[in-house]
């Protein structure tokens, strides 16, 4: 009898865990705006709400690789320096016109992925290894091609910065066709549903004949393009190349987004709207706190809070 | 020295051990056999502590002892040696050795000196030579399986067990392991020893318990049983046994006269499979017979790619395919249905659909974009073709039956069109009506033309779904069963067959 | 086959965590280091004659003679100079410090050898024990920590080394363990950025200060000191924001554009390093504001920041002065001919308004 009530309690705690880590999310960030509504100040105005989207566009897109990486069981570390060294060659190539500019970088940050791929998918190195040794290389480099902070004075670069179309700023239309991007090719496309079959279940994955090592490597590759790009976006923001600080805990922030999206780190399901919704709970908690002037310890407590919580949600529940 | 009486342990769903009596006497080689899931890793944990009986006790030097935890059954002198070593493989042999209880000096500092002498005297007792003082890990395999002996022996042990110790040793190291077990036989010690080498049993142990779906179904002294009654005893089947045509779904032979779909030759994979050679026709289905580890299922990883070998050929339909790559077999038209179905068939997370479609992806996507019109045509003739049955097609494959995953797993292959289908132990661990319904679609299959391999450890379906037979032992093939000799009784003698010539060095 | 695999999916899942916890522990323990340079980032050049002193005035506070010290004089000229420097020279402020100590070296023809930390402590006691077997005479160093410098000291002490600390004190006993401490003053950098908030706001409104890393002492220092000005000199000026922006340009930004949505009347901005207030100048350009509109004051120097007030959208900068050669040597050198040398010697830093601003922008680093 006993044994039987305990069951039974661990399916409900089980499904009610399981409808947290799927609806949780939109659950905060809704609680989170109806505070905001309530008790901000000013929070309700079309210039905050720009605000907000543009600084949550660079950890949007760096959350999209990260959320591709976790699909498939691993993690990408290297993400925050690989946009310091997005940064770096931004600065360097700038001379060379707009688009070098952006496809110098760009495949700055493919390169590191390819490294991260090929340690993961042909040495069999643990990928939170092989990202934690690019996570270092790649800063590295970036401060040796940029030691120090240098000014971007471009007008392109600032017009991407902060131009917009219809009010929409252009780092906030990027973010969101990449996150289509990504969510078409998680869900429509050969390389997607590889993808997670690999994540899921790596042994069945090789059985079936699937190219395991290629969409692992394809996925390294998209995460640092991605953060690359974020590394773009950043630069022009802030009209600076600033590789030493640029990106730093970027990872975590990320990684944030993604899990308290819903995406599991045990790979299998990766979950698009659930890591946008997620980077933006990220997002309006550091800015609730902000904008009430509590200490910023608090902001790192509430933050380490919610990655607790997220990850109690979706840690694996008893069998698979 | 140590017995367990009446011992029963029962897993959810499982009743791994059914009051099993078993004695391990000073001086005494017992063997410990049976076939997959018979008991004997259960028994063996019960006897080491990690597990605690139901019912029954466990007796060691005639008083009942309740062993919690393994460390408890250590320090009363009972120690395991499991296949794969588990020292410290940076130290060096001497520290293995001697670990947690190192000749202390002045100071409470090793005295390495003394250390690497007696560690040098205790494997010399052992009639091992190796330098003490280099790192574990530089050593063999074997060489450290004999450390780990040679510690047990050395923290006076007095009872060994041996799970499968040989099964990664060269011939030269398995007779100094020999030596080693009789060594430790004229101390007094007791010897368990797990292992499915028959040739292996009949040369060292002296008494056998065999186990049987957790229960003993014998046991006794070694030399009063040959060998084809242990295999037997092992499989479960009498020999002579009336035949009773038709209790699985097997319709018999097929027609088989074309040149061969799958060309196997000299496949050798180190310590598992050892120049097997292979052929099947279209519509032929080729059963593997053998003992648990005696190399069917490598056979059949090594044809489909997942197991790299270290010589052979494989073709198919007379064109090469290149060994140790799975898309390469599967573009071949090898399928492979594995052995452990949840493990590496399945991908659990993914729905009914998304498995079925997954091998043939690429061939149901243009331009890298997934054909969902093509997909759920597919998906839907198989589901009716093999009645899958699921809430639907996004349904979890984690969430269905057994039958069901299997059937889940056969429809991936089959929309591939393969042209051979290596089927690892298809029915196991699937319900009655499953188990019939995936017996009759293989004779389907190969009735459509498909090159069959089976392996099966339910012997009754092994006979009656096999054109012919091919028996490995030790990972080589050491007859073939055709034709009328396809039956039980063949199959045993085959099996309990002493080696031809000489022993396999 | 089903165990190995869990085993593996969880040691995995184990190892993602240490490998989260990890890049956590190095990246905050990167940004601390980087923002502790940060904050003393680019102080300007006064021309070519270096750091004057701000305190003591010749002859007051505790002082320290070679006889008190022990050890032998020697002549500067003849001597072999060691400095460690604490960190990768990445930054203006490292930069221009330690092209200073080698200008002033090579200007007096003294035998120098250097070392670099990397921002890694052990790695600069074992440079500092290094130099002092190469056969370093005396020691300047730029401390990474101003904890654990026993073991070092101590074999300085047994050969009588005279040491100088450079722009951050250690713990340890001057004049015994050491002989000075030439350094900027924090707390009246601080102080001084008040005075010029005050004077740019005209004392009265709502402000907002953006702090630089957390648990960082130039933040704990540069905070008291406005904070403690304003008290006590206009009291209608409000602190009504504290956040910080960790010393970085982005941060700065990001603070300051959720600071003027939700404070539209913010009357002045404090950024405790000129980075953060760089990023606030973003911030409010992005926002349609007009330059001089928020008052801005920050501290360090460096000529982007000058720039800045040039431009209008800053007020003033406070410096923090980075060229510490021409001090360091010559009180090696006064220390050395046997006179005495003060413990304490705190820079002077000066300071850009509109006044200087164009004129002096050349000195701003």
């Amino acid at each position: 009898m006993t044994e039987l009530t305990l069951a039974q309690g661990r399916v409900d705690r089980d499904r009610l865990l399981r409808l947290l880590q799927e609806y949780g999310v939109y659950a905060g960030v809704a609680a989170l705006l109806v505070f905001n509504f309530a008790f901000t100040d000013h929070f309700v105005s079309a210039e905050n709400f720009r605000t907000q989207a543009v600084q949550v566009a660079p950890v949007l897109i760096v959350a999209l690789g990260m959320a591709l990486a976790i699909g498939t069981e691993g993690v990408d570390l290297s993400v925050g320096s690989v946009m310091a060294l997005s940064t770096s060659l931004l600065s360097l190539y700038l001379g060379y016109g707009p688009w070098a500019a952006v496809l110098v970088p760009v495949a700055g940050g493919i390169l590191i992925g390819l490294a991260n791929g090929t340690l993961v998918a042909h040495l069999g190195v643990q990928p939170i290894v092989a990202t934690l040794a690019l996570m270092v290389a790649a800063r590295g480099l970036a401060l040796v091609l940029l030691p120090q902070l240098k000014d971007v004075r471009d007008p392109g670069m600032t017009a991407l910065g902060s131009g917009d179309v219809l009010g929409v700023p252009y780092l906030v239309l990027i973010a969101v066709a990449l996150a289509l991007l990504v969510a078409f090719v998680v869900r429509r496309t050969t390389f997607g549903r590889q993808l997670l079959a690999i994540g899921d279940s790596r042994p069945a994955a090789r059985l079936a004949g699937l190219p395991v090592r290629r969409v692992l490597i394809v996925v390294y590759a998209c995460s640092g393009a991605l953060a690359a790009v974020a590394g773009v976006l950043a630069t022009a923001r802030l009209t600076a190349s600033d590789p030493t600080s640029l990106g730093t805990l970027m990872e975590l922030s990320a990684i944030t987004a993604v899990v308290v999206g819903g995406t599991p780190l045990s790979g299998g399901r990766v979950r698009i709207g659930g890591t946008v919704a997620g980077a933006v709970l990220i997002q309006l908690l550091t800015t609730t706190l902000v904008k009430h002037d509590l200490p910023p310890s608090w902001t790192q407590m509430a933050q380490a809070v919610v990655i607790v919580g997220a990850v109690y949600a979706a840690r694996e529940r008893g069998k698979r | 020295m140590l017995a367990v009486t009446g011992v029963s342990k029962v897993f959810p769903g499982v009743k791994a051990l059914s009051d099993v009596d078993f004695t391990a006497r000073a001086g005494e080689v017992h063997a410990l056999v049976g076939e997959n899931g018979a008991g004997k890793s259960t028994l063996i944990k019960v006897l080491t502590g990690v597990y605690l009986p139901d019912a029954g006790e466990v007796v060691h030097d005639g008083t009942p002892v309740r062993f919690t935890t393994p460390l408890q059954a250590q320090q009363a002198g009972i120690s395991t040696i499991y296949q794969e070593v588990n020292l410290v493989p940076l130290m060096s042999v001497a520290r293995n050795l001697l670990l947690g209880r190192e000749p202390r000096g002045r100071l409470g500092l090793i005295d390495f000196r003394r250390m690497h002498r007696e560690a040098d005297e205790a494997l010399r007792g052992l009639g091992i030579r190796v330098d003490v003082r280099r790192p574990l890990r530089e050593l063999g395999v074997g060489a450290q399986q004999m450390v780990a002996l040679a510690r047990a022996v050395a923290i006076d042990a007095r009872v060994v067990i041996m799970d499968e110790p040989t099964s990664s040793l060269e011939p030269r190291e398995v007779r100094t392991l020999f030596d080693v077990i009789r060594m430790l036989r004229e101390r007094g010690i007791a010897v368990v020893y797990v292992s499915h080498r028959m040739d292996e049993l009949y040369e060292i142990c002296d008494s056998v318990t065999v186990l049987r779906d957790g229960r003993v179904v014998h046991t006794g002294r070694l030399a009063d049983l040959d060998r084809l009654r242990l295999v037997s005893l092992m499989l479960g089947r009498e020999i002579g046994e009336v035949r009773s045509e038709g209790l699985t779904k097997f319709t018999g032979s097929h027609h088989a006269s074309a040149e061969p779909m799958l060309h196997a030759e000299g496949l050798t994979v180190r310590h598992q499979l050892r120049d097997v050679s292979l052929s099947i026709r279209p519509g032929e289905v080729v059963g593997l017979g053998g003992l648990l580890g005696s190399g069917r299922s490598e056979t059949a990883r090594a044809v489909a790619g997942a197991l790299p070998t270290d010589s052979g050929r494989v073709s198919v339909g007379g064109a090469p395919v290149r060994t140790g790559s799975t898309p390469a077999a599967i573009r071949a038209g090898i399928s492979l249905l594995p052995e452990d179905r949840k493990a590496e068939g399945i991908v659990p997370g993914l729905s009914v659909r998304e498995n079925i479609a997954l091998a043939a992806l690429p061939s149901l996507s243009r331009f890298g974009l997934v054909d969902d019109a093509r997909i759920d045509r597919i998906v839907d003739t198989f589901v009716k073709r093999l009645r899958i049955k699921s809430s639907g097609p996004h349904q979890k494959v984690g969430e269905l039956s057994g039958g069901n995953q299997q059937k889940v797993l056969l429809a991936r292959w089959l929309a591939l069109h393969p042209k051979v289908l290596l089927l690892d132990e298809p029915t196991r661990g699937i319900d009655v009506g499953a188990k019939a319904e995936v017996q009759a679609l293989i004779d389907e299959l190969a009735d459509d033309g498909l090159a069959v391999l089976l392996i099966s450890s339910d012997t009754e379906e092994l006979i009656e779904g096999s054109d012919r037979i091919l028996v490995l032992k030790d990972g080589a093939v050491v007859d073939e069963l055709t034709g009328d000799a396809v039956t039980e009784d063949a199959l045993m003698r085959a099996i309990a067959a002493e080696p031809a010539g000489s022993h396999h060095d | 086959m089903k165990h190995t695999a869990l085993l593996r999916r969880t040691s995995a899942r184990t190892l993602l965590a240490t490998g989260l916890l990890t890049s956590l522990v190095l990246t905050t323990g990167c940004t601390k280091s980087e923002d502790s340079s940060d904050s003393d980032k680019a102080a300007p050049q006064q021309g070519d004659s270096g750091q004057q002193v701000a305190s003591p005035s010749a002859g007051s506070g505790p002082t320290c003679t070679i006889d008190a010290y022990g050890g032998e004089k020697l002549d500067l000229k003849s001597a072999t100079v060691g400095f460690s420097q604490s960190e990768k020279e990445a930054n203006p402020f490292r930069i221009a410090e330690t092209a200073s100590i080698e200008a002033e070296a090579k200007k007096r023809g003294v035998k120098l050898l250097t070392a670099n930390a990397q921002s890694q402590f052990s790695k600069q006691i074992s440079d500092v024990q290094d130099l002092i077997a190469k056969g370093a005479d005396l020691l300047v160093i730029a401390p990474l920590n101003s904890d654990g410098w026993e073991p070092v000291l101590r074999t300085a002490a047994a050969k009588h080394i005279p040491i100088v600390t450079v722009d951050r004190k250690i713990n340890a006993t001057a004049c015994k363990d050491y002989v000075s401490f030439i350094g900027s003053d924090f707390v009246e950098q601080g102080k001084r950025a008040a005075d010029e908030m005050i004077e740019a706001t005209g004392g009265k409104g709502d402000i907002a200060i953006l702090l630089g890393s957390a648990g960082n002492n130039v933040t704990t220092e540069r905070t008291k000191g406005f904070v403690d000005q304003i008290k006590a000199k206009a009291p209608g000026l409000k602190v009504v924001f504290q956040q910080t922006g960790e010393f970085a340009r982005e941060k700065g930004q990001s603070v300051t554009e959720n600071l003027i949505q939700s404070k539209p009347g913010i009357k002045g901005i404090y950024a405790e390093n000129d980075e953060m207030g760089l990023g606030a100048v973003n911030a409010l350009k992005g926002a349609g504001k007009k330059a001089g509109a928020v008052k801005i004051v920050t501290i360090d120097g460096t000529r982007n920041a000058v720039q800045g007030i040039v431009d209008g959208w800053i007020s003033g900068v406070i410096e923090s002065n980075p060229r510490f050669g021409p001090l360091a040597f010559q009180t090696l050198d006064t220390f050395t001919k046997g006179s005495e040398v003060a413990q304490d010697i705190v820079i002077k830093d000066s300071a850009y308004t509109e006044a200087n601003a164009q004129s002096d922008l050349d000195k701003a680093y």
